[in-house]
C-alpha cells in the first residue's frame, strides 16, 4: 500500500516508497486544490516529500507517527 | 550466518581470485579490451552483491574500484603496474573483510576511514592530477569540523529543545550539529536520506531543509534530490560515522558548544526598557545574592507576555541562576543582553571559562540545590552524607528522580530508548554523587550498566521504583518541565507518567534496529531483479553422503550375481537365475551411471589450484628480482575435488622451488645466453584414468652431482650407491625425507622439508611424482594423479584359497607362464616377458604364507605383471578372478599399522576384501 487516490485527497498509508513520486507529481498537478492525509504514514520516500513541498498542497491530516509528524512540521505548513 | 550471507561470501572470494587472476593477465597485456570488461564485469557484480547486505565499506571499496575500470575500460586511465598493484591491496582488503564478516557477521566501525581512504586512493589513481593533499583533506572533512570554522545558529531550534540540550549537556553529555546534504542523484542509488536521517541515534531535534526555493510544479524534478537535513544529536562521533557510513563525504559534524543553545528569543516589543530591571539585577549578582535574584527574576518573568523577547531571556536566566555552580560572568553576560535585546554573546564568556568556573563555586552558596555535576569532586566535599540535605533540597532531588522516572517510562519511540536511558543515567549519577551517597551509586551503576547493555529502561526503572520505596514520599512537582515541551513526539508524558506499572512497558522496548526495521520497512529490490540460477552451490558434506549411498549401492548391487548364482545351484531355478541376472545388468548399468554422475559433480578443473599461481609467481618473483613469465595449460583438466585440493600444497611448493632455485636472475640467464624471462610452465592433461601435471622451467636445472653428494653428506645413501646411481635416479633423491640443497635457509624455501612433503602429499592419493632435469637447460616434474579416488577398480587374486584386491592402476597384464620358462638367479625367479627380463615374487612368500603357489594343468603359473612407479614386476599369484569396483575403506585401528594393505572392501556377497598395497609388498 502506498498513496490511495480519491476524488481530491491523496491517502499516504505505511511506506510510501520512491516510485510512487511520479504518480503522485502527475496527479498533483491536475488537482490544485487536493488535500493529503498522512494519518496513517510511516514513512515517505523524500521524492514525495519534495512534491509536497513543491506543490505547497493543504496537507489535511497529519501523521500519528509523532516521529515522522515532529519531521514534517520542520518543513511543512499546516494547512 | 543467514545462507545468503554464506553464499555471498563463497562467491565474493570466487570474484576476488577472478579479479586478481584478470588484472595479472592484464599485466600482460594491458590493450586487451576483452580482458578489461571481463575484469569490469567482475567488480561490478561483486559490488552490487555487496549491495545486498549491510557492508558499505566493502561497497565504497569496490564502487571505487568499479569507477576506475570503468575508466580504465573507456581508456581515460591506462592501465598500470601501479593501478593492478592498488587494485590488488583493494582486493586484499575486501577480502580481509569477507574474513571479518565471517567470523563475527559485521565489520568494524573503525574500518570505515580505511575504506575510505582506499576508495579515495583509488579514486586519485582515476584523476591523476589530483593531489594527494586534496584527498586528505577530504578525509579530514568527514572526520571532524572544528568548532571555529562553522558559527553554528541554532536559534531555529525550539526553545524547549534548547534547554534540554543544554540541561543535557550540563550532566556531561555533548551534543553534534549533524548536516546531511546528499548528492541530487542520490535517489537513483537507491538511497533514502530522510530515512537515514531519522534513523540518527539519539536524534534530540531534526530538521529538513529545501536547498533552493521550488520551482513550478510542471518543472519538478521529483527525482533530484534538494533537500538537507540537520540533525541536533548526542550520539558519539563513532556512532554517527556508523550510521552516516555509506555517505561519510556528505555529512558535517559540528560539535556543539553548550552556551550555542542559550539564545534568547521572541518579540522584542518595542526595544529595550528593562534597564531598572538590569540595574537591580547586576547588584544583586554582583552581591553574589542569587537568592534575591530568582524572585525578581520570577515575578519579572510572570508579567511579562511569554512571547517576548525579555521571557525567553528571562527563562534562560533562571536556568543559569539554577544551574550548579552558577557561572556568575555567564548571567551577567545574559542580563547585559537585556539592555539591548541584542542576542547574548558567548564569545565574551569561553575565553576565560575556565578561570570563572572555578571562582563561581567559591560564592556558592549551599543552599542552592545540588544537581550539577561540573564538579562533583568539590561537592563531595561540602555534602559528606545525604542525610544533611534540607528539606528543600531532598524536595529538589526527589523532583528530579521522578523526573527521570517519567522520561524513562517514555515508550513513544524506542530509537530514542537508549539515548533516553543514558541521559537519566547521567542525571542519577550526578545527583548522587551530589548528595555523597556512595552507596546509592554503586547501586545505580550496576543498573545503569544492565540497561545499557539490554537497551531497557528496565533495571534503571526498577532502581529508581526501589529507591521511591525506601524515601519518604515527595509528591513530584510540575516534573514534567523537563520535557514536556520536547518536539518529536515527547509529549505525552502526563499519560505516560500516570502508567501504573513500569514492567507493562518494558516488554514493548525491543532494540532500537529491530523496532525502527518494523516500524519502516526498507524498501525491496524489485522482484523481477532476480536471476534464474544456473549453477547450485551444494555443501560438499551433501555430495559426499551421495558418494556414500552411491557406495553403497554399488556394493549391495554386487550381490545379484551371487543370489542368481545361488538360485540356480541351490534352488535349480534357472529362470529365475536368468531374470535376476537381466535384472542385475539393469540395475548395473543405472548404479554405473549414478556412480559417473556423482563423479562428474566431485570433478573440479584445475584452474581451482591453477589460479593462486599468477599471483603467486608474480609476487615471489618481484621479491627475488627475477623475470618469469608464467604459461598455464590445460586448466579445464578435471579430477576429484579431493584429490585437487591435495595437489594444492605440492605444487606451491614445486613453483617455488623452481622460482628459488630453479630459475636465474635475469644477468645470469642472458650471460647463459637464454632469454632473460625464464618461463614456468604449468600444464594439465588427462591420460587414461590419469590426471599428469607437469612443471616445466627452463632454468639452471639440477645438477646431479651436487645432488649425490649432499645426499651422501645427508646419510640418505651409502657410498655403494653413490657410485652405482644413475643421475636420472640422482635428481629423484630430492625427493627423499630430509633433503635439502639450499645452503641458506629463506623464507622461500631451503628448510629441509621439501620435496619429500610433496611426493608424500602425492602418494597420499596414490599419485606418482618424477623428476627429470638437464643442467642448464631446466627441470622438469612430472606429477600423476588418479582421477578419482572414491572408487577403486580392483582385480580379485586368488593365493592359498585366499582372495585380495589389487588396483588395476598395478595391473599391466595376466599371463600364464610355463614353469619351464621360470629362471632362477639366486634366491630370485625372473622370467624372460615380451623381450626384458622382469622379476618374479610370489604372493605367499610376500605376505608370508609357507604354500607354493599352484601350478595349473598345463603346468603354467599364473602370473600378475605389476607396475610399480617405472619398475615392473611378476606377481605369482594361484588365479585371477574378476574385476570389480569397490569403495575402498582405510583400515583402522591396529590393522592401520599393516603395510601389506591399503584398505579393505566389501564385497556383494558380504565378504570382506583386503586391498594390496602393492608398494608396500613388493
Amino acid at each position: 500500500m502506498a498513496i490511495e487516490y480519491k476524488k481530491n485527497q491523496a491517502l499516504f498509508v505505511d511506506v510510501v516508497s520512491v516510485d510512487e513520486a511520479e504518480t503522485f507529481l502527475d496527479w498533483l498537478q491536475n488537482k490544485p486544490n487536493a488535500k493529503i492525509d498522512l494519518s496513517r504514514c510511516n514513512h515517505l520516500h523524500p521524492a514525495n516529500l519534495q512534491v509536497l513541498l513543491a506543490s505547497k498542497v493543504a496537507i489535511a491530516v497529519w501523521p500519528k507517527d509523532a516521529n515522522l509528524k515532529a519531521w514534517l512540521e520542520t518543513v511543512l505548513q499546516p494547512a | 550466518m543467514n545462507p545468503l550471507l554464506e553464499q555471498f561470501l563463497s562467491e565474493s572470494r570466487e570474484f576476488l581470485q577472478g579479479i586478481a587472476e584478470k588484472l595479472m593477465q592484464l599485466e600482460d597485456t594491458p590493450d586487451d579490451s576483452h580482458l578489461l570488461v571481463e575484469l569490469f564485469r567482475l567488480v561490478h557484480t561483486l559490488k552490487g552483491n555487496s549491495g545486498l547486505f549491510e557492508f558499505p565499506e566493502m561497497t565504497r571499496v569496490l564502487h571505487a574500484g568499479e569507477d576506475l575500470m570503468d575508466a580504465v575500460r573507456d581508456g581515460r586511465v591506462a592501465f598500470s603496474q601501479q593501478l593492478a598493484d592498488q587494485l590488488l591491496d583493494a582486493m586484499d582488503f575486501v577480502s580481509a573483510l569477507c574474513d571479518q564478516i565471517e567470523d563475527g557477521g559485521k565489520i568494524e566501525a573503525e574500518l570505515t576511514v580505511d575504506s575510505y581512504r582506499l576508495s579515495e586512493s583509488l579514486r586519485a589513481l582515476m584523476a591523476s592530477q589530483q593531489k594527494q593533499a586534496e584527498v586528505n583533506d577530504q578525509i579530514e572533512k568527514i572526520t571532524q569540523v572544528s568548532a571555529e570554522a562553522v558559527k553554528l545558529d541554532l536559534s531555529k531550534l525550539p526553545e524547549p529543545v534548547r534547554i534540554e540540550a543544554y540541561k543535557r549537556t550540563m550532566a556531561g553529555e555533548s551534543f553534534y550539529w549533524l548536516i546531511y546534504s546528499p548528492i541530487e542523484t542520490c535517489f537513483f542509488q537507491g538511497e533514502d536520506p530522510f530515512f537515514t536521517a531519522r534513523q540518527t541515534p539519539e536524534t534530540l531535534w531534526g530538521q529538513i531543509t529545501a536547498r533552493e526555493s521550488w520551482p513550478k510544479l510542471s518543472d519538478l524534478d521529483a527525482y533530484r534530490c534538494v533537500l538537507d537535513y540537520e540533525i541536533l544529536t548526542s550520539a558519539s562521533h563513532v556512532e554517527l560515522l556508523e550510521q552516516y557510513r555509506y555517505v561519510p563525504d556528505q555529512i558535517q559534524l559540528i560539535p556543539v558548544d553548550r552556551w550555542s543553545f542559550v539564545i534568547p528569543q521572541g518579540d522584542p516589543n518595542g526595544g529595550a526598557v528593562y534597564e531598572d530591571f538590569v540595574i537591580d539585577a547586576l547588584q544583586y549578582l554582583d552581591a553574589g545574592d542569587l537568592d534575591s535574584l530568582r524572585p525578581v527574576a520570577e515575578s519579572m518573568l510572570q508579567l511579562s507576555n511569554p512571547d517576548l523577547w525579555l521571557s525567553s531571556a528571562l527563562r534562560w536566566l533562571l536556568l543559569l541562576i539554577d544551574t550548579v555552580p552558577p557561572n556568575h560572568q555567564a548571567i551577567t553576560i545574559l542580563i547585559e543582553s537585556l539592555r539591548s535585546l541584542n542576542a547574548p554573546d558567548w564569545s565574551l564568556l569561553k575565553a576565560n571559562t575556565n578561570e570563572l568556573e572555578q571562582k563561581s563555586t567559591v560564592t556558592t552558596e549551599p543552599s542552592i540545590p545540588e544537581q550539577s555535576p561540573s564538579e562533583p569532586e568539590q561537592i563531595n566535599t561540602t555534602f559528606i552524607d545525604s542525610k544533611e540535605l534540607s528539606e528543600e533540597d531532598a524536595l529538589a532531588l526527589e523532583t528530579i528522580f521522578a523526573a527521570q522516572l517519567q522520561i524513562l517510562q517514555i515508550d513513544d519511540q524506542a530509537s530514542w530508548q537508549f539515548g533516553r536511558v543514558k541521559a537519566a543515567a547521567g542525571v542519577l549519577l550526578n545527583c548522587c554523587k551530589a548528595i555523597g551517597d556512595e552507596k546509592a551509586i554503586a547501586s545505580i551503576e550496576v543498573a545503569i550498566e544492565k540497561s545499557l547493555s539490554s537497551e531497557s529502561s528496565a533495571p534503571l526503572l526498577a532502581w529508581l521504583k526501589a529507591r521511591q520505596q525506601t524515601t519518604p514520599a515527595v509528591k513530584p512537582a510540575e516534573s514534567t518541565v523537563v520535557s514536556a515541551e520536547l518536539p518529536l513526539g515527547l509529549v505525552s508524558l502526563e499519560e505516560q507518567a500516570t502508567s501504573p506499572e513500569p514492567e507493562q512497558i518494558t516488554p514493548e522496548i525491543i532494540s532500537p534496529e529491530l523496532v525502527s526495521a518494523e516500524e519502516l520497512p526498507k524498501f525491496s529490490r524489485r522482484p523481477d531483479d532476480m536471476a534464474s540460477a544456473k549453477s547450485l552451490k551444494v555443501d560438499q558434506s551433501k555430495i559426499d553422503r551421495l558418494m556414500n549411498l552411491i557406495g553403497e549401492i554399488v556394493v549391495s548391487k554386487n550381490a545379484l550375481p551371487y543370489l542368481a548364482q545361488r538360485a540356480e545351484e541351490q534352488f535349480g531355478v534357472r529362470e529365475l537365475s536368468r531374470e535376476i541376472k537381466a535384472q542385475y545388468a539393469v540395475i548395473n548399468r543405472i548404479a554405473e551411471e549414478m556412480q559417473d554422475a556423482i563423479m562428474q559433480v566431485r570433478m573440479m578443473p584445475v584452474s581451482f589450484v591453477f589460479q593462486r599461481f599468477p599471483r603467486l609467481v608474480r609476487d615471489i618473483s618481484r621479491k627475488l628480482g627475477k623475470e618469469v613469465h608464467l604459461v598455464l595449460e590445460g586448466e579445464e583438466t578435471e579430477a576429484d575435488k579431493n584429490i585437487i585440493e591435495s595437489l594444492a600444497d605440492p605444487l606451491i611448493h614445486i613453483v617455488r622451488n623452481s622460482l628459488d632455485h630453479g630459475l636465474e636472475l635475469p644477468e645470469v640467464r642472458r650471460a647463459a645466453g637464454k632469454p632473460a624471462t625464464g618461463t614456468l610452465t604449468i600444464k594439465a592433461n588427462q591420460e587414461g584414468d590419469q590426471v599428469i601435471i607437469e612443471i616445466n622451467d627452463d632454468g639452471k636445472g639440477i645438477d646431479p652431482e651436487v645432488i649425490k653428494r649432499k645426499a651422501y653428506e645427508k646419510n640418505i645413501i651409502d657410498e655403494a650407491t653413490l657410485e652405482r646411481i644413475t643421475d636420472r635416479e640422482a635428481v629423484n633423491l630430492i625427493f627423499a625425507a630430509g633433503f635439502s640443497t639450499a645452503e641458506v635457509v629463506s623464507d622461500l624455501s631451503g628448510r629441509g622439508v621439501g620435496m619429500d612433503v610433496v611426493r608424500t602429499a602425492v602418494e597420499k592419493v596414490n599419485g606418482t611424482i618424477q623428476l627429470e632435469s638437464e643442467v642448464g637447460l631446466g627441470t622438469k616434474i612430472r606429477i600423476s594423479l588418479p582421477l578419482s579416488m572414491a572408487v577403486t577398480k580392483v582385480m580379485i587374486i586368488e593365493s592359498d584359497n585366499q582372495v585380495f584386491g589389487l588396483p588395476m592402476d598395478h595391473v599391466v597384464e595376466i599371463v600364464r607362464i610355463p614353469v619351464s620358462e621360470l629362471i632362477s638367479i639366486k634366491q630370485s625367479k625372473t622370467t624372460v616377458f615380451r623381450g626384458k627380463i622382469v622379476a618374479l615374487k610370489t604372493l605367499n612368500s610376500l605376505l608370508g604364507l609357507p604354500t607354493e603357489p599352484l601350478v595349473n594343468s598345463d603346468n603354467e603359473v599364473a602370473v600378475l605383471i605389476a607396475r610399480i612407479g617405472n619398475e615392473v614386476m611378476g606377481l605369482i599369484v594361484d588365479d585371477f578372478h574378476e574385476t570389480i569396483d569397490v569403495i575402498q575403506k582405510p583400515l583402522t585401528g591396529v590393522l592401520a599399522g599393516l603395510g601389506a594393505y591399503s584398505g579393505s572392501a566389501l564385497m556383494g556377497d558380504g565378504s570382506v576384501l583386503m586391498i594390496l598395497n602393492v608398494r608396500g609388498i613388493l
